[in-house]
Parts: C-alpha cells; sequence; structure tokens
C-alpha cells in the first residue's frame, strides 16, 4: 500500500469528504477565474449591447420561479380556508400549520406515473400541458409588481396580457382533442366554449379603463391611480369592476364557474387522460391563474402598487453606510459580539438556571432576529420598491382569498346559466359601460 | 328571490366568513384523547392461557358488575360445561339478529343456545306457575326443575330467568352453589368431568365455534 493510500485510509468521513471538495473547489474556482480572465470582457460586451434580450430572459426566468411558490401558497391557502370556512382544521400535520402539504402534493405528483394514452397524438398531448402553464406564465411579464419591478412595459401590456390569456383556450382544446377521448374532447369545447365567451365581457369591461388612463400600458394605468383610495378606477369603473370580477372568474376557472373541470360532477373535463406531472401542470397552471386574475384585478382598479392614502412620512432615506469610513469596518467586526453579549447577559444574570453558553445562544438568536428585522426596515425605508411589493401583494391575496372564499361559499352554476349570463348580461352591461365612459370622457373634456 | 339581487349573495359569503372565525369541531385524536362516557369500558374480550384454553371460569361475577347488563354468557366453561360465548356481541355474526332484536326492546328468542337438545318446556312452566314467578323462591324453582328433568337444563334456567325476572346470573350462580343441583345428567357428568375427555371436548367445541362464526355452519363437535 502505498503512502498515499495509507493516508487516505487514517482520513474519518468528513475528512475524506473534504479532501476531495477542497481541491475540487480550487480547482473549479481556478477554472472560472481563466474563464472569466479571457471571454468576460466579451460576454459582458454582448450582455450590455443586448440589454433588452438580458430584461426579457431574466424576467421570464423569474416570473416562471415565481410561479411554483405562490402556486403552492395558494393550494395551501385554498385547502386551510375553506377547512376553516368547513369548520375543520384542514391540513396541520406537515410543517407549521401544514403549510408544506402542498409541497408534499407537489412531490406526490412529481414521483406519479407519467401516462400516455394508446393512440393518443403525443406531440400534441405532451405539448397541452406545456401551452397551458406559459399562457400563464408570459401574461405574468407585464404584470407590474412595484415601481420597476415588472418584467416588460409594454405600451400594447394589456392587449399581450388578453392575447396571452387566450392562449390557455388553444391548450385546453389541444389537451382536449389530443387525448383521443370522447369526454375530454367534450371537456376541452366546453372550457373552450365557457373561456372565450368570458373574454369578451372580460376585455369590454376594461375598455373603460383604458379610456380614462388613455394607455394599454397596464404600469400606466397603476401610475394613473397614484394618490389615494379616491383615485382607484374601482371607484370611477364600479360597473366595469363588477363585469371584470365575475369575467375574471369565469376565466381562471374558478367556482361558481368551474364547469370546466367540476371535480365533483365531471371527471376532470379536459385533464382526463392525464396523470403526474402533466396533470400537475393544469393544476398549477389554475393556480397560477387565481394569481394573476387578482393581481390584475389590483392593478387595473384597485391602484396597484399605490398606498391606499397618502404617505404621511417620507419613505425614503438615504443611509450611506460607507459615509462611516474605518469606523463601519470596526462596526462590522465589533458590533455582533457586543450585542449579542448584551442581549444574552440578562438572561445570564437574572436566571441561575441559564448557563453562560446557553445565554450566548439565546444571544446570538436574538441578535439575528433583530439584525433582520433591521436589513428589512432599511430596505422598506431605502427603496421605495418595497413598499409598492408589499401594497400589491397584500392587495393580491385579498382576492385570492376572495376567490377562496367564494369557492367556500357559492355553488356552481349550470352550463347554460352560465353562457346566458355572459351573453344576455355581462356583454350588454359591458357595452353600456363602454358607451357611458366615452361619453363622460366627451363631455368632460369639451 | 329577494328584492335586491345579490343579497343571497351577500349572505351566504357572510356566513361563511362567519364560520371562518368559529370554533372548529374537528377532534384532533391522537393529540388530544377522545372524551368517552364514565360508563365505557372497552371492547369485551375473552382471554386465552398458555394453552390455548379460555380463561374464563363461567363466574358470572363480570356479568353481575355490568352496569348497563351487557354481558350475556353461555357455552362451554373450563370444565367443558358450558359454552362461553361473548364478546361485542356484533362480531359474532350468530348473535347480530339478537343483538339488534334486543337494541329494539323485544324479547329474544336467544339463538346461543339453540344447539343444546331442545327440552319441553311445559314442565318448567308448571313450576314456575306453582312458585307463583317469584324470584324468592327461586331455589325452590331449581329444585323441582332437576327433579323434573333429572339435572338442570340450561334452557330451563333461561326459562327459569325469563318468568322470574331474576338475571340469568342469579339463576345461574344460586343453582352452582348448591351441591345437589347439577347441570349434566348424571351419567354424562363423569364422562364429562373425566381428565382424558376434557381437552378433546374443548377443542371440538372450540373448532366448531370458529367453524360457526367463520361459516354459517352449526358447530359440529360433541356439544352438550
Amino acid at each position: 500500500m502505498t503512502v498515499v493510500g495509507r493516508t487516505w485510509e487514517r482520513l474519518t468521513i468528513p475528512g475524506k469528504i473534504l479532501a476531495v471538495v477542497i481541491p475540487l473547489g480550487a480547482v473549479l474556482t481556478a477554472g472560472l477565474a481563466l474563464l472569466i480572465a479571457l471571454i468576460g470582457g466579451a460576454v459582458v460586451q454582448f450582455l450590455v449591447d443586448n440589454l433588452p434580450l438580458v430584461r426579457f430572459v431574466v424576467a421570464a426566468t423569474i416570473v416562471l420561479l415565481m410561479t411554483v411558490p405562490s402556486a403552492f401558497l395558494i393550494i395551501y391557502m385554498e385547502m386551510k380556508v375553506i377547512a376553516l370556512m368547513n369548520l375543520r382544521y384542514g391540513p396541520d400535520r406537515v410543517g407549521p400549520f401544514g403549510s408544506a402539504l402542498s409541497v408534499v402534493h407537489g412531490l406526490k405528483v412529481l414521483m406519479k406515473e407519467d401516462f400516455t394514452p394508446t393512440s393518443a397524438d403525443v406531440p400534441v398531448f405532451t405539448l397541452a400541458p406545456v401551452v397551458v402553464y406559459m399562457s400563464s406564465v408570459m401574461s405574468l411579464l407585464v404584470l407590474p409588481f412595484a415601481p420597476g419591478i415588472f418584467g416588460q412595459d409594454f405600451n400594447i401590456g394589456l392587449l399581450y396580457f388578453f392575447a396571452m390569456g387566450g392562449l390557455t383556450v388553444v391548450g385546453l382544446l389541444m389537451a382536449g382533442w389530443s387525448s383521443f377521448n370522447k369526454y375530454s374532447l367534450l371537456g376541452g369545447l366546453r372550457s373552450a366554449a365557457q373561456v372565450v365567451s368570458y373574454e369578451i365581457p372580460l376585455t369590454l369591461s376594461v375598455v373603460g379603463v383604458v379610456l380614462l388612463a388613455g394607455t394599454l400600458s397596464i404600469n400606466k394605468i397603476v401610475l394613473g391611480q397614484a394618490g389615494s383610495v379616491l383615485d382607484w378606477y374601482v371607484l370611477r369603473q364600479p360597473l366595469a369592476f363588477a363585469i371584470f370580477f365575475i369575467a375574471v372568474t369565469a376565466e381562471a376557472n374558478r367556482t361558481p364557474f368551474d364547469l370546466t373541470e367540476a371535480d365533483s360532477e365531471i371527471v376532470a373535463g379536459f385533464a382526463t387522460e392525464y396523470s403526474g406531472m402533466r396533470f400537475g401542470f393544469f393544476f398549477f397552471a389554475e393556480y397560477v391563474n387565481v394569481f394573476i386574475a387578482s393581481g390584475l384585478t389590483v392593478a387595473l382598479f384597485m391602484g396597484g402598487w399605490n398606498a391606499p392614502f397618502n404617505w404621511p412620512w417620507p419613505v425614503t432615506v438615504g443611509l450611506d453606510p460607507g459615509g462611516l469610513g474605518i469606523g463601519l469596518l470596526f462596526l462590522l467586526a465589533l458590533g455582533p459580539p457586543v450585542v449579542i453579549i448584551v442581549l444574552g447577559l440578562p438572561f445570564y444574570l437574572l436566571n441561575s438556571q441559564v448557563k453562560f453558553w446557553q445565554a450566548l445562544i439565546i444571544g446570538f438568536v436574538l441578535f439575528n432576529l433583530l439584525a433582520v428585522a433591521a436589513v428589512l426596515g432599511l430596505a422598506f425605508l431605502s427603496f421605495d420598491w418595497v413598499v409598492g411589493l408589499l401594497w400589491f401583494m397584500g392587495k393580491t391575496y385579498v382576492f385570492v382569498f376572495t376567490f377562496v372564499w367564494m369557492r367556500g361559499t357559492l355553488p356552481r352554476v349550470r352550463i347554460d346559466q352560465l353562457m346566458g349570463f355572459a351573453w344576455k348580461w355581462l356583454l350588454p352591461a359591458s357595452l353600456l359601460n363602454l358607451f357611458v365612459t366615452a361619453g363622460a370622457i366627451l363631455v368632460v373634456n369639451k | 328571490m329577494s328584492l335586491i339581487p345579490g343579497l343571497g349573495l351577500v349572505k351566504g359569503m357572510a356566513l361563511t366568513l362567519r364560520r371562518f372565525f368559529q370554533p372548529k369541531v374537528t377532534h384532533l385524536w391522537p393529540e388530544v384523547p377522545a372524551e368517552i362516557s364514565p360508563k365505557f369500558r372497552g371492547r369485551l374480550q375473552l382471554l386465552y392461557d398458555e394453552h390455548g384454553t379460555l380463561k374464563c371460569e363461567t363466574c358470572f361475577q363480570c356479568a353481575q358488575a355490568c352496569p348497563i347488563e351487557c354481558i350475556d354468557m353461555g357455552g362451554v366453561d373450563t370444565k367443558g360445561r358450558y359454552a362461553v360465548h361473548w364478546g361485542a356481541s356484533e362480531t359474532y355474526g350468530e348473535r347480530r339478529e339478537e343483538s339488534a332484536l334486543r337494541r329494539s326492546g323485544r324479547t329474544v328468542p336467544d339463538v346461543a343456545y339453540e344447539h343444546w337438545s331442545p327440552i319441553d318446556l311445559a314442565p318448567v312452566d308448571a313450576i314456575l306457575h306453582d312458585a307463583d314467578h317469584d324470584p324468592k323462591r327461586l331455589l325452590e324453582i331449581l329444585g323441582a326443575t332437576q327433579a323434573a328433568y333429572g339435572y338442570l337444563p340450561v334452557a330451563a334456567l333461561k326459562r327459569i330467568s325469563f318468568g322470574t325476572g331474576a338475571w340469568y346470573a342469579m339463576v345461574y350462580g344460586t343453582a352452582t352453589y348448591y351441591d345437589h343441583l347439577r347441570f349434566e345428567p348424571p351419567a354424562a357428568a363423569a364422562a364429562a368431568t373425566a381428565p382424558s375427555s376434557r381437552g378433546a371436548l374443548e377443542g371440538d367445541y372450540l373448532s366448531g365455534l370458529d367453524q360457526a362464526i367463520s361459516g354459517a355452519t352449526k358447530p359440529a363437535g360433541r356439544v352438550h
């Protein structure tokens, strides 16, 4: 046995791991540094030259990644809130208050067999969930979350949004047609009929807002509602808001318009033949659609990321830590230990049961809590988009809650009631709203 | 339909929102132990010793103590005399109808004793009539019954219990207390107590009982 072999034998398991990982890390770091030194400048130049492209790719990636946790959150909310409304406790086993149950659901869906029926149209069958999910994610790109936080500020943002939302129908029809199952086909046709019918009042109800704002860019529509709650379009367009909310409920296939996959009555509509993660994509897209519907309602009618009142104190505080000079270094080096000891010492002095190292741990935890709070507070004060994001998310989740609340309350409508309501009531009402708004604008501007 | 459109919607939504904040009714078992009635004694179960023999001595103390008189027994005891047959009556197919009848409050024909040799109950009825159906004259009745049949058949004991209103446990306890009262015909008593035949008797009976529980067939063993 060689010297190297004997030395290797004597190492403990962590030692063996470190002995592999540290040289590997060194080699990789060196390689990365070399790569950056050689072609880094060219890459950066290329990225700078194509900044819109980079922005698009980054925004699409972030939006795609954002949909998964928000869908998990909404699925959990739905389970928990409906349970509480049914006087049950709902999920309470996995994670704190059962909050990890939707993640477990996701893992379960991942582990299931991905089944394709015989004589299904395989490419179409495979692409349908992707189309449905992508249409949701793509429409998120133009949703403004906070000042400066949006994928793209299109001047035709709203049009793009509805175009992408309409792409869902294509996905549903693809799923229904390619499954080679007459029930799937019927379900697909039925959901296509529903979504197409409600697309019309949905779009027409928004035209009033567009007329008021004078732009199709969702970001500019939100900016037009700056000020207090009195400037929100919900007060100027209440009828449009009502129509929009009903139509967007139907668009997102939520109760009471969830005939598309009325799980207690029909098998699963267009998704009958889907299993595993392909079904998971449909399922996820539904909940992403809930988020999108809420977010769009907030952006168009509820002031988006604007606070409902004029902020009484200046939000932005110019903090410049660099101004401390060498003091900053001392602060960073000495601050944490001193604060930990100062926070932990009272526990050691006042309680004889607590040992000193336990007091230090308590101090460490308290210090971390304080540090996180301080960083969040600094972000809150320094960047106005943090406040905007909080307002936007707060309002959006109020609407998500409303959707869930409606699901916990309302019974499902019949298909003839569904179609009749769209064509006989919502469409005339939205047309009326449009003409009245246009006339009012003419009168006011004259 | 209400005068204000949408009022029903608002009412429904308000109802669910109230429910949202109300205390929940789910019982968080097993974290929170179930609240059971103080009278509840759990599931009735007979224990077997290491030889696979029933530990029950048919002493009827449990039947005496049972506050709701749900324990009833019959069958072969450890001396090979009576088939002990009890438990949650619902778990025994042959006693299901009886259990339902009993719960309904009607008089229950005791199916469990049908495999005993059916006897003519007219003498017992006559004795009961003579004794004025008086439970305080139980010893007298039992003596007369033994004189009529030569021993005390279970069906006769049941009849006495039914006729006098005394618990079967009382009747059985009285009958076992006195030496001159016996439960077998005098010739069969010697065979039943013989040590060589005891195990076989019980084995036959238990296998027959198993068949009776699992299938519909009556026990085929040598049963008194």
